[in-house]
């Protein structure tokens, strides 16, 4: 059976289905649980950045002008360009590590590893990105302690960036974790959870980005 | 799987092995895994805050005997009520009625031998000390001023100590968050089989809720805190007006929590008395798919309600008027509950033991608190008295007259089951009566203080007292009355102590009751169940056999409570 | 040409590139199930649309403040 599937890569998610029957019952009930845990950890992440988004738009809908003034300085916008090319490597790592789950599924261990590499890359990459960006809005008179806007940016951004780093440091020892063998073909909860994990904070991006950068 | 020596095949093989219990002193007693141990641990902690807590409440009413009382300085007295707010919800009610409570019972009820994460679980109550010691450190950098609501701009004054209560109830947030998570998992995914939706223990239901409001809510305050810890420590301008901050954004953002968790406190309570009814009436509830989802209207809708909290707060009349509609609309759950309740009483053979004397006391009291909190929803009305002690009078009859007295109706209730002991009845009783009569006298005149104007959280109301002579004496009648809820908890303690070696052995099955954990032996073994039950019925029907198949100990198909418990001849009630 | 047009121009064939490529991975994970799967469509699904915003952000349709 695995060798039938080993021999063609992306069969599709029926052949994967398929492993799962081999499965022993206590790992699927545990897999259950620990999925659904982590889900809920993921909700619960999302109230805490829907406290500060909620907070973020309450301050710039009562603001008289957005951006507000420091002294008799309007603050700039943030710069949307920079931010969009930001977002995409951040998207084309969420894909990546689709890709490199994927890759597990069907027993492509090298792919899930290149893969793997990719998205952490991809992770550094955005977090250079916001390191450049950080300087930018600073350099631009936008401070933490200074304004409204800049509290709700660097809280919100950092909060973000601070889960990517987490993400980051994560699929580093997800992936050192299966170099020691401690994911199977049909038994790797640890790496759902880690692609889910990197899922959600791409999606978060998104609402910020639309927030920040758009509106 | 050897076929022949287990249980029929029921589909759930995961739970047909059982780990062996831990050996020593620090993984069993101290950094236990065992979900029964942590509820414990949780008790213990629960009750020592209570008494620092306590002590602060009866300091507040000493000083409130003169008008002008001189126990302590207004500073002092500031941190003092400030302190006790703060300390009795999230380090006594709180940890007492789900890390408790919920840790102790929820397992055994839908048949599990532990929680979805245990690990998570120890995690959870151990960020507790540290949040608790944390917060009584602020009074090592001057005490935090602003009240258990933490209200900036007066909060930022507090400085040093402002940042330790902001980083000591983000801790709580995140234990009460983590407890949250781990009872939805464990409840969705972990009662024994034949257990549907509908055949759960209300305080299943109950739980459930409540670990839905615990796990969403939770992090909405720890982000506020977060959000008041930044503008302390970092000077960033979230609540600052001057900076184009807003102080009502803080009363959101508080409130978006700090109303559900009202109900965390109440829902559970809720639960206890929806279990303890049916046995001590020996008849089945009342309403139970209204009951059970009416815990789930109130888990939802209470989180349309917070700003009920502000209305003086300036926020527009359109806002008003749509929370004041919401306000009143969730209290028709409730106003479902205790009429299910009254409902179960009716015609029911009523025994009157200790629990049920609380339950009793809780429908009374909690009844009451909810009442004046229509009172206090209505906008006009709540002008009046915002900012009074008619709220401090609303708040104790909820909170102390309902969620505490639920708990203090569950100790009786499963003491049995967590020691193998029953408590003395006769000291339960002396300390249901003095908790009761104490409360309501130490509260009930709050209210008519409230309504001529008596405000909250001043150290001295010689003013008001100028204009209404008679406060003088109904403070100094609430201060003595106060002392009698000392004495009465304090009986608690002691029957506590005491039973646990003169109690009577209380056998599986003391009160006849009819939920899963009264058919395993008491205390409970490390692994609760040998053999997972499977359930065909709800536990409510005290007429039929017990809805159960492979249960552990062979016991009586119709229980009865035991004779020598119940000496005295039950009231048949409404007959 | 400026910075921010180049990075534009990079944004948008990006945003092409791994919007189209999470879309087609949507389409092939449409017929999983499970909770795990479920929650990877709906995440993978919003990370499309956030592939739409940076599309319509870097032809300066979204994000253009006066």
């Amino acid at each position: 059976m695995a060798t039938a599937v080993a021999t063609a890569p992306l069969a599709g998610h029926e052949a994967v289905a398929a492993r799962y029957l081999e499965v022993d019952p206590v790992y699927a009930e545990t897999r259950s649980i620990r999925l659904l845990g982590f889900v809920f950890f993921l909700l619960s992440d999302c109230v805490l950045f829907g406290a500060f988004i909620f907070a973020y738009v309450y301050l710039r809908i009562s603001a008289p002008t957005w951006p507000p003034f420091v002294g008799n300085h309007r603050l700039p916008w943030f710069d949307t360009a920079f931010a969009a090319l930001n977002s995409i490597v951040l998207f084309g790592s969420g894909v990546t590590m689709h890709f490199a789950l994927e890759n597990w599924k069907h027993l492509n261990r090298q792919k899930f590893y290149r893969w793997l590499i990719a998205t952490i890359i991809l992770g550094l990459g955005f977090l250079l990105g916001q390191a450049h960006e950080w300087t930018g809005v600073l350099r631009g008179g936008v401070t933490w302690p200074g304004s409204t806007m800049g509290a709700s940016f660097f809280t919100l951004t950092g909060m973000h960036g601070f889960h990517v780093f987490v993400g980051v440091c994560y699929l580093t020892v997800l992936g050192l974790q299966a170099r020691r063998g401690i994911y199977t073909g049909s038994k790797y909860f640890g790496l759902t959870a880690g692609t889910l994990y990197w899922h959600f904070v791409d999606v978060i991006w998104v609402v910020l980005f639309t927030l920040f950068y758009v509106w | 799987m050897e076929a022949g020596t287990t249980a029929p095949h029921v589909g759930h093989d995961p739970h047909d092995h059982i780990h062996p219990p831990p050996e020593g002193f620090i993984r069993k007693y101290v950094f236990s895994l065992d979900h029964k141990v942590i509820a414990f641990q949780y008790f213990i902690t629960g009750l020592l805050f209570m008494l620092i807590a306590g002590s602060f409440a009866e300091l507040i009413r000493l000083q409130l005997w003169e008008p002008n009382g001189a126990i302590m300085s207004h500073n002092a007295y500031d941190t003092m009520f400030t302190i006790h707010g703060t300390a009795m919800v999230w380090l006594v009610v709180i940890p007492l009625v789900t890390g408790a409570l919920g840790n102790f019972v929820m397992p055994l009820q839908i048949g599990a031998r532990d929680v979805a994460f245990p690990w998570l679980n120890m995690l959870s109550f151990w960020i507790l000390p540290v949040a608790g010691l944390t917060l009584f450190s602020t009074f090592l950098a001057g005490g935090a001023h602003a009240g258990w609501t933490e209200y900036p701009p007066i909060s930022l004054a507090d400085g040093t100590a402002g940042a330790l209560w902001c980083a000591a109830i983000f801790l709580v947030g995140i234990s009460s968050t983590i407890t949250g998570l781990n009872f939805m998992v464990t409840i969705i995914k972990m009662r024994a089989p034949g257990m549907t939706w509908t055949r759960m223990p209300l305080f299943i239901w109950a739980s459930f809720a409540t670990a839905f409001m615990n796990m969403f809510a939770t992090v909405a305050l720890s982000s506020a805190l977060f959000a008041l810890f930044l503008e302390h420590v970092f000077n960033v301008p979230f609540f600052d007006a001057n900076r184009g901050g807003s102080a009502v954004l803080y009363e959101h953002m508080f409130w978006f929590y700090s109303h559900p968790a009202v109900y965390i406190f109440i829902l559970p309570a809720f639960g206890v008395i929806s279990e303890i009814l049916p046995v001590f009436a020996r008849k089945p509830i009342f309403g139970y798919k209204m009951i059970a989802f009416s815990s789930l209207a109130i888990a939802i809708l209470s989180f349309a309600v917070w700003a009920h909290h502000m209305f003086p707060s300036g926020i527009s009349p359109w806002l008003q008027l749509t929370f004041m509609i919401i306000t009143y609309a969730i209290g028709v759950p409730t106003g479902i509950k205790v009429f299910s309740w009254i409902a179960t009483l009716w015609a029911g053979r009523i025994h009157f033991t200790t629990a049920m004397l609380y339950a009793m006391g809780f429908l009374i009291t909690f009844t009451f608190g909810g009442i004046t909190g229509i009172f206090l929803a209505s906008v006009p009305a709540d002008f009046h008295e915002h900012g009074t002690y008619f709220v401090v009078a609303h708040f104790h009859y909820v909170v102390a007259g309902g969620a505490l007295m639920g708990f203090l109706a569950a100790i009786p209730y499963w003491y049995p089951k967590a020691t193998g002991r029953l408590m003395s009845e006769r000291m339960g009783r002396w300390s249901f009566w003095l908790f009761f009569i104490g409360f309501n006298a130490t509260f009930f005149p709050m209210h008519w203080l409230g309504l001529e104007g008596m405000p909250r959280r001043y150290a001295s109301y010689v003013a008001f007292a100028t204009g209404n002579p008679d406060a003088v004496f109904w403070n100094q009648f609430e201060t003595v009355f106060s002392f009698l809820m000392v004495v009465s908890i304090g009986l608690l303690a002691w029957n506590m102590i005491w039973s646990i070696r003169h109690g009577k052995p209380a056998g599986i099955n003391p009160w006849g009751a009819r939920t899963l954990e009264w058919t395993i032996s008491s205390p409970p073994p490390y692994y609760n169940f040998r053999k997972i039950p499977i359930v065909y019925d709800r536990p409510y029907d005290f007429d039929k056999p017990l809805p159960y198949r492979n249960l552990d100990n062979d016991i009586d198909a119709y229980p009865e409570p035991s004779p020598v418990l119940l000496r005295q001849e039950p009231v048949r009630a409404g007959a | 040409m400026t910075e921010a047009q180049i990075e534009k121009i990079i944004a948008l064939l990006g945003a092409l590139l791994v919007g189209v490529t999470a879309a087609v991975q949507l389409r092939n994970d449409w017929a999983a199930k499970g909770l795990d799967a479920l929650v990877t469509k709906v995440l993978l699904g919003l990370m499309a649309v956030g592939c739409v915003l940076a599309f319509l952000a870097a032809i300066n349709v979204l994000g253009v403040h006066a």
